[in-house]
């Protein structure tokens, strides 16, 4: 083919793509793609994840979503990532509209546009897609012909932040739910009616929350006063989407002509967490806990190989060795080891659920490879607080195993700023790191390794600290720099999180509706990237915040009343608030609440979905 | 047999089109590595804890070019068809990567990297290229006796790796370049320098690379 045979916007978007930084982000092409003749199918649908190429491509809800979605002959699903700053400029400059990998056609040509928003820091990229793919940003100035903009994703559980741009949620698992909403679209789109019609139809999808259709009113403090719908179809509270049964997992992986992150096959072992850390959102949000059959895990892997030609796989979860049939799994794996020459990655091991059986099996796995594990915090007390209880001499115990069985080096993640965090509880990290060190070094010497990964706590929706304020810069500041003098010398290393990303962090996550005009702003203001550390400004959000009248303060910095409104308290998420109340009370008391496999606590997700379970026995739910 | 004897090596001639115009080199290494994984035809891999499947490319095609005929060699520990290994190979191709032909060589031939001796390349433009002017640009550059240009901070002449340049008026079609360049080890003419050299910019032109020339033939 010469230049000349291709169609008008392909030869521009050739030419420009020379001059730019590895263009091979937005040519697609790669192996299992699929493309379907644009007529052929009545729906198109844009998957977009708002960072660039290198990180979304191996993004594994949005490569389920692409293959569910493909295997539909009405539906072609194509693909659409953020540019990265030099392709926006040049984009611009020649008045390319951005566009979808696979047809190269404008994103403003689909009918729907699937947002995947996992993390709050993609909200300023996804303003910047929309604007560059010329649709309106605001979702009440679209017009009929287009495109819906459906947005789901673990940052929606809190949908508030950008209810004024999306027109669609999909609150919790999307496998199922995205198929209903292709099917509303189209007999909507036969239907011929407007566009608020096709709004009204979707709200009565179970698991899908059109903000359009509520109305918030405000309290003169700022609290809210009451959340109510405007349309008798709106769902008050909207449960969220949940699979009784998780489906047979994704093995027809995309492989890419470039090198991008995690490229190896990766297969989720089970949903779900039964911990309850009283921290972490993807523990609450995700229940309840569905495990996979270690055949089909075992199956779909050597699929995966077979599809793609990868060197590695991936067992994800979020508590790995909680799995039922981890030794068994792990026993399975070490033949697909010798027989193909693969590598293997386990996140997420839990210390306390470590036996030395597991230690044993994995030691075949990972020749000289390192060893992470998350206390999250460094004193037994705090511990008990944040409801991730161990004890100092379990954790030595674990530690020492690990140096025994011939790993080098360990990296303990640790969190700072919890509620209920003293310096002493600080000091405590360092001491655990030190003591830790010193273990491995009586086993290998001097190549003993730690490594601490300190992050900052911020209080999320739907948890149990969502009414917890977050720490004041300046103390994280202290609390960095203790570490930072108490493990000088040490030979630990230490890495950090910018504070200041953390703070956006934090008023992003517990924003209200409100909060839509300050991202709007923000992204006017020239935020873009705000995940990339070399390109976040907190100063374009702190403007922004002023220029729209909202204190910064009020969001972040503020203990709620446990008997708040609080802007997501009309999406729920399986998990009641008068357990999360309970919890945070417990947690200021160092009263931890154990595993609920063994013994059911009822915190709703039995009661909201009970018949899904009943509809299902084989799902392979591990509530008791 | 001992396992010796076994020992097959394999030549492959494929094409790199649209969609790998921005795989580089690296990139097309690991795709190839992928491609015969997929494909469980008996590769040969080095040994150690991360073995790699035993590559060669003939050579390096800059980034954003694309190519009618690119040469690789691999090897095998047991033989296998020529039929067998084209098939295997063609289903296991990305798009964009078509498997043209497969030989059998000796093993003791040198390596494909050594054998090179020159690219054939043509150039076709976005923009309609006025047909005299570009006859007279590419005669006024042949009439240099030197061409010194700097590359990464080296200075060489590119005026002896120039083995020919012409325009090539396409009947029905925008006229276009074609040229051969010297690739020899040490001594290989970039396309995108003759441009440069001409007036273009990389965003002018698109480059296809039609033939490799090895010393032998």
């Amino acid at each position: 083919m010469t230049v000349n045979q291709r169609n008008t916007l392909q030869r521009e978007i050739e030419r420009i793509l020379p001059t730019v930084v590895k263009p091979g982000r937005y040519v697609g092409g790669e192996l299992n793609q699929v493309v379907k003749p644009w007529d052929s199918v009545k729906t198109h649908i844009a998957l977009v994840f708002p960072d660039i190429y290198d990180l979304g491509q191996s993004n594994l809800g949005l490569a389920i979503l692409y293959d569910i979605l493909n295997q539909r002959s009405d539906v072609a699903a194509e693909r659409s990532f953020a540019p990265w700053v030099d392709m926006e400029a040049a984009l611009r400059e020649a008045g390319i509209p951005l566009f979808s990998l696979e047809s190269q056609r404008p994103l403003s040509e689909f009918e729907i546009l699937g947002v995947s928003l996992p993390y709050e820091t993609l909200y300023t990229n996804f303003l910047n897609i929309l604007d560059l793919a010329g649709i309106p940003l605001f979702n009440d100035d679209r017009s009929d012909n287009q495109p819906l903009i459906l947005a789901g994703g673990q940052a929606v559980y809190n949908p508030e932040p950008v209810a004024s741009f999306v027109d669609a949620f999909v609150i919790g698992e999307g496998e199922e739910a995205i198929q209903d909403v292709v099917d509303v679209h189209q007999a909507w789109q036969t239907s011929g009616r407007s566009r608020q019609d096709l709004l009204i139809r979707l709200a009565r999808i179970p698991g899908i929350y059109v903000p359009s259709l509520y109305a918030v009113d405000y309290h003169p403090d700022g609290t809210i006063n009451n959340v109510t719908t405007t349309h008798p179809a709106a769902q008050l509270p909207v449960d969220k989407r949940i699979m009784a049964e998780l489906p047979p997992p994704l093995t027809r992986f995309l492989v890419p002509n470039i090198e991008i992150v995690q490229e190896r096959v990766s297969v989720e072992i089970m949903r779900g967490c039964t911990r309850g850390c009283r921290f972490c959102h993807a523990g609450m949000v995700n229940r309840p806990i569905r495990e996979r059959p270690v055949k089909q895990v075992l199956e779909a892997l050597q699929e995966g190989l077979n599809q793609t030609g990868y060197e590695e796989v991936s067992l994800l979860s979020l508590s790995s060795s909680d799995y039922s049939h981890i030794i068994p799994l792990i026993e399975g794996l070490q033949c697909l080891l010798t027989e193909r020459q693969v590598n293997i990655t386990l996140p997420s091991l839990r210390i306390e659920s470590f036996s030395e059986e597991l230690m044993d099996v994995l030691q075949d796995l990972s020749p000289g490879g390192g060893f992470t594990l998350a206390p999250e915090a460094g004193s037994e007390r705090l511990r008990d607080s944040i409801n991730k209880p161990l004890s100092d001499a379990e954790f030595m115990d674990t530690v020492r195993s690990i140096f025994e069985h011939g790993w080098k080096s360990i990296k303990l993640y640790f969190m700072i700023g919890h509620p209920q965090e003293t310096f002493e509880d600080v000091r405590a990290i360092a001491e655990l790191c030190r003591a830790a060190l010193q273990e491995g070094r009586r086993f290998i010497g001097g190549r003993a390794k730690i490594h601490a990964g300190i992050s900052t706590f911020i209080p999320k929706p739907h948890t149990p600290f969502q009414w917890s304020t977050f720490d004041e810069t300046q103390v994280i500041e202290e609390k960095l720099s203790l570490l930072r003098d108490a493990l000088r010398g040490a030979k630990v290393k230490m890495t950090w999180n910018d504070p200041q990303a953390s703070l956006l962090e934090a008023w992003l996550s517990r924003g209200d509706r409100r909060m839509s005009a300050v991202i709007h702003q923000a992204w006017k203001n020239g935020a873009r990237f705000d995940a990339w550390g070399d390109q976040f400004q907190i100063e374009p959000w702190q403007r922004a915040f002023q220029q729209v009248g909202l204190d910064p303060e009020f969001y972040s910095h503020r203990e709620r009343d446990l008997n708040e409104t609080l802007p997501w308290d009309h999406i729920n998420a399986g998990v009641k608030k008068a357990l999360l109340q309970r919890d945070y009370q417990w947690s200021q008391m160092g009263k931890v609440r154990p595993d609920c496999r063994q013994q059911c606590y009822s915190c709703g997700i039995l009661n909201t979905f009970s018949e899904l379970r009943l509809a299902k026995p084989t799902g392979g739910w591990k509530c008791p | 047999m001992n396992q010796q004897e076994q020992i097959t090596r394999v030549r492959v001639q494929y094409t790199k089109g649209h969609s790998l115009r921005f795989t580089g080199h690296l990139d097309l290494q690991r795709l190839w590595e992928r491609l015969l994984r997929r494909s469980g035809l008996p590769v040969r891999y080095s040994q150690g804890y991360h073995p790699r499947a035993r590559l060669n490319l003939a050579s390096a095609l800059p980034l954003g070019f694309v190519s009618d005929k690119e040469l690789l060699d691999f090897w095998m520990n047991e033989p296998r068809s020529v039929d067998e290994i084209q098939a295997r190979l063609a289903d296991s191709a990305p798009p964009g990567l078509l498997i043209k032909a497969v030989d059998l060589v000796p093993l003791q031939e040198d390596s494909l990297q050594s054998q090179m001796h020159a690219s054939c390349f043509k150039v076709s433009f976005y923009q309609a290229q006025d047909r005299d002017a570009l006859i007279q640009k590419i005669n006024d550059l042949l009439m240099q006796d030197k061409l010194i240009r700097t590359r990464r901070k080296k200075t060489y002449d590119l005026r002896p790796l120039i083995l020919d340049l012409a325009a090539t008026p396409q009947p029905g079609e925008d006229i276009q370049i074609s040229m051969k360049l010297l690739a020899e080890p040490g001594a290989t003419g970039r396309p995108d320098e003759v441009l440069d050299a001409l007036g273009f910019d990389v965003s002018d032109y698109l480059v296809r690379r039609t033939e490799l020339i090895l010393v032998k033939s």
